[in-house]
């Protein structure tokens, strides 16, 4: 088991280096993001930028090359900037991780800022409101799965279909549209926009109803539809007929061997869903301006500010990755017959 | 056997002794073959045969939800095509002045999806009898929701008092207060002829005590000529409605008369006349039409009217040596229910050029004649635009006449009828609607091409990585999850901006990393069935793994495979519109994503733009969802044949 554990965490980390180096010298194909503001701004983004190893910086004009920028400093010396080989970029990007934690600066969004801090100070709201989602949509999605497969094919259990149905189909921002419009607009009784940092506490509190339910709308309906096709496979198998035949009632055998066989797959998503916490929703947070990290990936893509970009996009795919390894594994260890990836 | 119990039944019935087995002898003879000479065939099967497909197909339409989904669908697929072809519809061109209209189906008036937006609390301008900014014809109803009173001429006000008030007040009952008077005259004078029947009629305020250093003050009404001052009415502190018969007081003619009326100071403080409206008319016509013009029915009407730019003053123009002040003249707050198709594309006013109307002139749907001017227009065609001209001027140095006239403006811009836009149109002034269906279009099309690509590359990649597992399974699976791992956003921006932003580009960036899901789904497939007890029995007998997946383990997972794809194409539609959102969508084709994130704005101000698109794709992929469970269970394998 440990060694399946390690070799799927080994594997994990590689395919995170692996995508991370492909995405930035991808990133480093699109156009070189311009430093912005006055000279002295411009001089030290480029001067960070050779620190890093992206530019160099040359005293002459280089022939048949066009400079990123020039400019003459104070003791009358020219500087011409250069973009080094895109490869070359590449290693002095490792070394700048590996050896300082240097992840660059931002250029557009808050210029010559370390990106890394940018990302920290967004990450709360995305975290909190991520939060609130699931502890609000597990329990709730897992109580409605079981009351629907419980009552199966009966009037509850069929206007819980449909509902779920109907919300697992709409997508996300059309939802959070129809939020806003109805709490934002028509009733006021929420706020229809993510309200300044200024705004009194209960605004706050109440800003965060309209993002959590566009959220969680989705993952309880995900959840109902995954407990309520897993329990209705348990409760029609033969060992739970025997558990009743065993003089079980039915609730004993429903708690104690349908539920417990049916959380087998639920387990695992859970735990998923709760590394993927730290992810933000990019449209969602960019429709209600939430300052998180989903909002930043948007204004990242749109400045561009590629540094900051390239970071949002590392620590999705990290998260993300986690999450699948954590999903594979944790499979593992509640149901020890799967093992994902075994041979034929 | 069967013969043995007959014979058994056969002796029972006739009492006869039941035999022990050993002593029970039966006749050789007595036995006979039941078939000897009968041929037993096969016979042929009364029911048909069912197929795969119909028997999918007749559990497919047991599932009425999905049968459902399938009709709208299908619809959304029609209209998708056909509506682009049927409506006439411009959404190629931008028309500003037909932009963000309201939805419209039903009569203006009847008060649902009639293209009407009710307004509340507009100031109300009296003199356009409408709320300021508005036309009066579109008006469907109005109320008046709230009056505020004010002290003071307004443009957009209505009645109150015209306020005479004198600048001092006496200290002492015997002071003189002659120069102190304060008057208010009409301008314009008229001629007096006793031979004809004079009446005047003025209404007085009789609010007292508007400060507490003011009150109404005794007042006086003469009669003013070139020489001398005929009183009418002496002092008095009559107020109200006040009707007087001019010819019982003036008995000689007079000419340049004018009416004068004056307030005159009291003791200890200020005095002053609220008068609301004076009317002066005569029996003689043509006295009576001046004397109309110096009337006043609105004080505050009469307050605004000043000095022209010439320097005189015009006929209504009442003249006094103090402020002509006002005092609670209504300023009208109304709400009223709005016709903005009538705004838009009723009548209106403008400045009309002879080319054009020459056009209308050969149609044969009005007639005209510069020579003699407006009075010659006449409307012989009900679909002439123009319905009235007012004026004409000549321009002689291009020999163009323009004129002013009325026009019908949806007839003007070349339509048959009131346009009708059912889901209203959006800023540039495109219909939603078309835009809509031709949008969706776009997207089904990238979806379905995209769905496609993905669906045979996922199939085959899946297939492989599932049935032989081990290493080649680890190798797949980590080309998949490093692929699947680079964001896709990554992918699409540089697939955009390399190969430009056009259908085929969109499509293909969509199918760059779209494919993972289905061969994931497909590996999962292979993984559950390959390890089966048939599948293991047809490897015994020697199957070809191809045998084996086409025959055994692909039509197993076929279900699961095909909802999956079938659920892909409305997930296809979500990245485009998610891409749309991220500032990344489709240029110069309309698709979805595009209007909805364009018209994300509006969401305050004209949700319609956003409703309707919005509930087209939740219906689409609520349809979509809906089909691909129902079609699922149809293609289960293990139901077959059930029900």
């Amino acid at each position: 088991m440990w060694k399946y554990v390690l070799k799927r965490i080994i594997l994990a980390l590689i395919t995170t280096f692996i995508i991370l180096s492909l995405t930035f010298i991808l990133m480093k194909l699109l156009p070189f993001p311009l430093g912005v503001g006055n000279e002295n701004e411009q001089a030290s983004y480029y001067n960070h930028q050779v620190y890093l190893g992206f530019v160099f910086d040359s005293k002459v004009p280089l022939n048949g090359k066009e400079s990123l920028w020039s400019y003459v400093d104070s003791d009358r010396i020219s500087h011409y900037y250069y973009q080094v080989p895109v490869m070359q970029q590449y290693f002095s990007w490792l070394r700048n991780i590996f050896l300082h934690w240097d992840w660059g600066v931002s250029n557009k969004i808050m210029p010559n800022v370390n990106a890394i801090n940018i990302i920290l100070s967004r990450l709360p709201n995305s975290m909190y409101l991520n939060i609130i989602s699931v502890i609000i949509s597990v329990p709730l999605g897992i109580i409605l799965g079981i009351i629907a497969a419980l009552k199966k094919n009966s009037l509850t259990d069929n206007i819980i279909s449909t509902l779920v149905m109907v919300f697992i189909s709409i997508p996300s921002f059309v939802l959070i549209t129809f939020l806003i419009l109805f709490f934002g607009y028509k009733t006021h009784w929420l706020p229809p926009q993510w309200p300044s940092d200024t705004a009194p506490i209960s605004q706050k509190i109440a800003a965060f109803v309209i993002p959590v339910m566009a959220l969680s709308f989705g993952s309880i309906c995900g959840y109902c539809r995954f407990t309520r096709a897993e329990l209705c496979e348990v409760m029609s198998s033969e060992y739970l007929l025997l558990a009743r035949t065993k003089g079980l009632t039915k609730k004993q055998a429903i708690l104690r061997h349908a539920l417990r066989n049916a959380m087998v797959p639920i387990v695992p998503s859970i735990l998923a869903e709760f590394i993927s916490i730290l992810g933000g929703s990019m449209i969602l947070e960019n429709l209600y301006g939430i300052p998180g990290i989903g909002d930043l990936f948007v204004k990242a893509l749109n400045a561009p500010d590629y540094n900051v970009l390239f970071v949002d996009m590392a620590l999705f795919t990290t998260i993300s990755l986690l999450a699948g390894v954590l999903l594979d594994i944790s499979y593992g260890f509640i149901d020890p017959r799967i093992r994902m990836g075994a041979k034929k | 056997m069967a013969l043995l119990i007959l014979e058994l039944e056969w002796g029972q019935r006739n009492n006869m002794k039941v035999y022990n087995q050993e002593n029970y002898h039966i006749d050789k003879s007595k036995f006979s073959f039941a078939h000897e000479n009968k041929k037993i065939t096969d016979s042929k099967f009364d029911t048909k045969p069912t197929t795969f497909a119909k028997d999918a197909f007749k559990r497919f339409c047991k599932n009425k939800s999905s049968v459902v989904a399938a009709f709208i669908i299908g619809f959304l697929l029609l209209g998708s095509f056909l509506i682009p072809l049927i409506d006439t519809n411009d959404i190629k061109s931008v028309h500003p002045d037909q932009s963000l209209l309201i939805p419209k189906i039903f009569n203006a008036g009847t008060g649902f999806w009639d293209g009407t937006k009710k307004y509340n609390n507009i100031a109300y301008s009296a003199e356009d009898e409408a709320p300021l900014g508005f036309k009066k014809d579109a008006i469907i109803s109005m109320e008046v929701s709230g009056i505020e009173y004010i002290n003071q001429p307004y443009k957009y006000a209505l009645g109150g008092y015209l306020k005479i008030a004198t600048e001092d007040m006496l200290q002492n009952k015997d002071e003189t207060f002659d120069g102190k008077i304060k008057f208010l005259r009409n301008y314009k004078t008229f001629n007096y002829d006793p031979i004809y029947n004079y009446q005047l009629n003025v209404n007085l305020g009789d609010i007292d005590n508007i400060t507490d250093d003011s009150s109404l003050g005794e007042y006086r009404i003469r009669m003013q000529t070139n020489s001398q001052f005929i009183e009418i009415q002496d002092w008095s502190k009559n107020f109200g409605e006040i009707s007087i018969n001019l010819n019982d007081i003036v008995k000689e003619k007079v000419t340049s008369a004018q009416i004068r009326f004056e307030v005159k100071p009291q003791i200890n403080k200020y005095s002053y006349l609220l008068i609301k409206n004076i009317n002066i008319s005569c029996d003689n016509e043509e006295i009576n039409e001046l004397l109309s013009t110096i009337s006043f029915d609105d004080a505050n009407a009469a307050a605004l009217i000043q000095k022209q730019d010439n320097g005189t003053f015009p006929n209504m123009y009442w003249q006094s040596n103090a402020n002509r002040d006002i005092y609670q003249a209504e300023k009208r707050s109304v709400s009223f229910v709005y016709d903005q198709y009538e705004d838009v594309f009723g009548k209106r006013n403008m400045a009309l050029g002879s080319l054009r109307l020459n056009e209308y002139i050969e149609k044969g749907w009005v007639e005209y004649d510069y020579n003699i001017g407006p009075e010659s227009f006449k409307v012989l065609d009900e679909n002439s635009p123009v319905i009235q001209i007012y004026s004409q001027t000549y321009d002689s140095t291009y020999d163009i006449y323009t004129l002013n006239a009325d026009i019908i403006y949806y007839k003007y811009i070349g339509m048959k009828k009131m346009p009708k836009y059912i889901f209203g149109t959006d800023i540039s002034g495109k219909d939603i609607f078309k835009l809509a269906f031709s949008s969706l279009k776009t997207s089904l099309l990238i979806a379905i091409l995209s769905s496609a690509v993905c669906l045979f590359v996922g199939l085959v990649w899946g297939s492989i990585s599932g049935y032989f597992g081990g290493n080649v399974d680890l190798v797949m699976e980590r080309f998949c999850e490093i692929l699947s791992g680079v964001p896709w956003i990554v992918v699409m921006t540089l697939t955009i901006l390399i190969l430009g932003n056009n259908i085929g580009t969109f499509a293909l960036a969509l199918c760059l990393t779209g494919w993972i899901g289905v061969a994931s789904r497909t590996r999962t497939q292979f993984y559950r069935f390959k390890g089966r007890e048939y599948v293991l029995a047809s490897r015994t007998l020697g199957s070809s793994d191809t045998r084996l997946i086409f025959k055994h383990i692909l039509p197993n997972a076929l279900g699961t495979i095909v909802t999956s794809s079938v659920l892909m194409i409305p997930s296809v539609i979500f990245s485009e519109a998610t891409l749309a959102y991220l500032n990344l969508g489709l240029q110069g084709v309309d698709s979805f994503g595009v209007l909805l994130s364009d018209n994300q704005q509006y969401l305050a101000t004209y949700p319609a733009l956003i409703v309707f698109p919005a509930i087209i794709i939740s219906l689409l992929m609520i349809s979509f969802n809906l089909f691909g469970n129902g079609l699922r269970d149809a293609l289960n394998p293990s139901l077959k044949g059930s029900d």
